[in-house]
């Protein structure tokens, strides 16, 4: 931010240095405006130096990857009432067309609902069932055809009423009614846990099935594995909580970092030091220093987006 | 210590023990995550500290507590808005034009320092600049695309120079 306000001759000089610049951009210069451009420069150091500024923020600009920098800067400007629309958590904003929608899937981009890494999400549907999205998720509503597609990420859904929400996911569906599920999408497969009532599931192969509260499976190209019970009363990232039960650290890092926007690496030696405990999702940058408290490493901020863990050297 | 020998801190003592709970909760209600209101209504006080404004004086403390908080709300989303443009960009890139992860991120704050320069200007001049620069679009492009003349397109690029170079000081 400006520290003082600059000196009317100060804002004055820039205003030349930015209508020269401008003129010399344009293609239209011809020898003479070079020449006087030359004049200015040397006729004040503050001249060159305003000058030499400019051509510095032209390079900022010329330095960066031009599709990504544009995406980013030039992306549609949030009106306040949009600010406040999406505060009260009522609809998803989704940056549509605009971006460089030409070369890959757009699948996301035609989810109705979307979470950022770090964010979470509750909605109501219409028709009274209650939908939440864990961190980087996003889903598809149809409730004309009663459908949910999982598009990527993690999804808690709630359906009191009898009249069955399918979700659609890559590995298969689940048929959800008067009952609440959990469904988290990978790479590989997915995984449903049943938390209260029964759901129906079917599988890309084999035969329909149905799971209930304290059960989960998880699915795959090659079908459905085998149920197993969990815990239905442990805390969860629906509660914004993230639990460790003697968990190796690399695997819990590697949960805490998809809730974390920016880097995160440890060293491999801290793979294996082992965690346990309750963290409030709300506040990474805690959890990291909850851990640096009671395990010997240490958090190195390169900057607020990339964070390394090394183990602590002279730990006594 | 007596409270007489410090008017202006106890004043802002009272102020945020009176007002602290009251703008947390109306920032809360205003976002999703209890944790960045109760960071936004700490930055609205450093906020108010480090202004010239007297406390004292202040006739509707919580009016202007409003107001700084609005601003505060409206960067907060601005930069919210930026990384997940960012992010869904990021995510479209083929695999062989991705950035490291490393370089990803060093980005990302290069872009936040560019869009917070580039804030306050109209959106024409902003995308006419952003078009020039990232794009190397010429005048003549940029007027046909926004449908104005070149000297337009001239003012807009000094506009915006001046603009960057300003904030920059």
């Amino acid at each position: 931010m400006i520290g003082s306000t600059p000196s009317a001759e100060a804002r004055q000089v820039v205003r030349a240095a930015a209508q020269w610049l401008a003129l010399m951009e344009s293609g239209a210069a011809n020898e003479r405006d070079r020449a006087n451009l030359q004049h200015w420069r040397d006729s004040h150091p503050s001249h060159e130096q305003a000058w030499q500024k400019a051509q510095l923020l032209r390079q900022r600009f010329a330095d960066l990857p031009s599709a990504l920098a544009m995406a980013s800067l030039d992306r549609p400007q949030t009106s306040r009432r949009m600010v406040l629309k999406r505060a009260v958590g009522a609809v998803a904003l989704v940056p549509t067309a605009w971006l460089i929608s030409r070369q890959l899937p757009l699948d996301v981009w035609r989810a109705d609902l979307r979470t950022a890494t770090g964010e979470d999400k509750k909605v109501q549907l219409a028709d009274g069932s209650l939908l939440q999205l864990n961190t980087a998720s996003a889903v598809d509503i149809d409730l004309k055809n009663r459908r949910l597609t999982l598009v990527e990420g993690e999804i808690a859904l709630n359906v009191p009423g009898t009249s069955p929400l399918t979700v659609q996911t890559h590995f298969g569906q689940v048929v959800v009614s008067q009952s609440e599920v959990c469904v988290r999408q990978g790479q590989a497969g997915c995984k449903v846990s049943v938390l209260k009532g029964s759901v129906q599931l079917q599988p890309l192969r084999g035969p329909v099935f149905s799971l209930r509260a304290g059960q989960q499976v998880g699915l795959q190209a090659m079908g459905a594995g085998r149920a197993e019970p969990f815990d239905v009363l442990a805390p969860g990232w629906r509660d914004g909580v993230l639990m460790a039960q003697n968990q190796p650290l690399g695997d819990f890092l590697r949960e805490l970092s998809t809730y974390r926007p920016g880097l995160l690496r440890w060293e491999p030696e801290l793979e294996s030091l082992r965690v346990t405990g309750s963290f409030r999702l709300e506040d990474t940058d805690r959890i990291l220093t909850l851990l640096a408290a009671s395990l010997p490493l240490e958090v190195h901020r390169r900057t607020r987006y990339w964070v390394t863990l090394l183990p602590r050297k002279n730990s006594v | 210590m007596s409270d007489a020998a410090m008017p202006a801190a106890q004043t802002f003592h009272d102020l945020y023990r009176d007002h602290r709970g009251w703008l947390e909760s109306w920032l809360r209600r205003r976002m999703s995550n209890g944790h960045d209101a109760a960071d936004l209504s700490q930055d609205t006080f450093v906020r108010l500290l480090a202004s010239s404004q007297h406390i004292a004086d202040l006739q509707e403390p919580r009016a202007y507590l409003a107001t700084v908080g609005k601003r505060l709300l409206t960067n907060f989303y601005k930069r919210r808005s930026l990384e997940q443009a960012y992010l869904s960009a990021l995510a479209l890139l083929p695999d062989d034009c991705m950035p490291s992860p490393e370089q990803r991120w060093l980005l990302l704050e290069t872009l936040q320092a560019l869009d917070e320069l580039l804030d306050g200007l109209p959106t024409a001049v902003r995308r006419a600049f952003l078009w020039s620069q990232l794009e190397g679009l010429g005048y003549h492009e940029i007027a046909e695309r926004l449908h104005v003349s070149e000297r337009t397109i001239k003012r807009y690029m000094a506009q915006a120079y001046e603009h960057c170079l300003l904030v920059q000081m």
